[in-house]
């Protein structure tokens, strides 16, 4: 009661680390929404027991129109951290569409609900379509690199086969690539594969 | 204040509990324990969360007091020492519900006490970041407020920084959203 739940809710995702997420807990978000149902049936009993009385609701300040208000308010707050949840997550999805592109490996997908998916989908293809209108890829790193190669190592699976921009290879784990840059950096965001320096 | 309206922090902040003193009665409400009956009386003292006393007081229903974290105890302890207070078990949004409740409280000195606090608490323990070994560093750690431990992150994650820029490193890393690397078997 009294904004409980949404603040449950709300502090199930702060716990998590930052910037990451947690699997979506539909089981608090649903006890947040009956929460709020209770507080709704509430407003409306003593809404009622004051029209029966004939007191006018706008203008008559006695104690139903109190209790009325303090379930009101609880609402207000309880809708206030179900948009603040949903809109925290969304954020990050938003973020991982540029971070990571068009795969999810599979540890996040399962932290996502069907909506977030959906989402992230949706984002990811706008954001391709957008960079390739604008003609020149926007994730790549920022800063001009001494030497257009690097040397990376594999450390997740890949499939076979993969064609590079000018050759094709084939990836086994732990072997050691000299590949362009721009190539070998969606791989690393991933974490599929690492760098190697010195 | 639009702005804020997603914002977690200040979600967690406004869930600090504030005594109260009702004007106004209220009905079917079962927010004051001492009472039997789901009925505030009017002239009941109960502890709500600010965002509830915030909202009833903007109608003139209730009129907020000082919460305990703000109370004589704390403040002596603050004159003493400020660097040394374990604010985060007081309360550990300190400063962010110090400051919304400064507006609305009759004490002219709460103002005074965040900026004395804070300003004697950030010389005395967040300088010391870039110098302070770890063992050091973690003894003060849980005494940080969430906005001082916020600061104490920044200032760590510059300093990781400038210390990767200094000896060369990996410039790509695996995107940190993906969560910790789990140990492979």
């Amino acid at each position: 009661m009294y904004g409980r739940k949404g603040y449950q809710l709300v502090k199930d995702f702060a716990s998590g680390e930052k910037g990451q997420l947690k699997p979506f807990n539909s089981k608090l978000f649903d006890e947040t929404i009956e929460e709020c149902r209770q507080n709704q049936r509430l407003i409306q009993s003593l809404m009622r027991k004051m029209e029966q009385e004939g007191l006018d609701v706008q203008n008559n300040r006695n104690a139903d129109y109190y209790g009325a208000l303090v379930h009101h308010l609880s609402l207000i707050r309880n809708k206030r951290c179900l948009m603040a949840y949903v809109h925290n997550r969304a954020d990050i999805v938003r973020d991982l569409g540029w971070r990571v592109g068009l795969e999810l490996p599979p540890e996040i997908q399962e932290k996502l609900t069907t909506l977030e998916k959906e989402y992230f989908k949706n984002h990811s293809a706008a954001i391709k379509s957008y960079m390739g209108k604008a003609g020149i890829d926007l994730n790549v790193d920022m800063v001009p690199p001494k030497d257009p190669y690097i040397k990376v190592r594999v450390v997740g699976d890949i499939d076979e086969g993969i064609v590079m921009s000018d050759k094709t290879t084939n990836f086994a784990r732990h072997s050691m690539h000299f590949l362009k840059r721009t190539d070998a950096e969606p791989y690393i965001a991933r974490g599929q594969m690492e760098e190697l320096t010195g | 204040m639009a702005s804020k309206y997603y914002d977690i922090d200040d979600i967690l902040t406004e869930e600090e509990f504030a005594p109260v003193l009702f004007h106004k009665p209220a009905n079917r409400v079962t927010i004051d324990p001492s009472a039997e009956t789901n009925y505030v009386e009017q002239g009941a003292k109960v502890e709500l969360p600010f965002w509830l006393a915030h909202e009833l007081h903007l109608r003139q229903a209730v009129s907020i007091n000082l919460p305990a974290s703000f109370d004589q105890k704390t403040r002596l302890e603050i004159q003493a020492d400020a660097a040394c207070v374990d604010l985060r078990s007081r309360c550990p949004y300190f400063y962010e519900f110090g400051c919304k409740l400064q507006p609305l409280v009759t004490d002219r000195t709460l103002g005074i006490l965040l900026s004395t606090a804070f300003k004697i608490r950030y010389k005395e323990r967040l300088t010391k970041v870039f110098t302070a070994t770890h063992l050091t560093a973690s003894k003060f750690l849980p005494f940080l407020t969430i906005e001082e431990t916020n600061l104490y992150e920044a200032a760590h994650l510059s300093m990781t920084a400038f210390k990767k820029w200094r000896t060369g490193g990996p410039r790509f890393q695996r995107a940190s959203i993906l969560g910790r690397k789990r140990k492979e078997s």
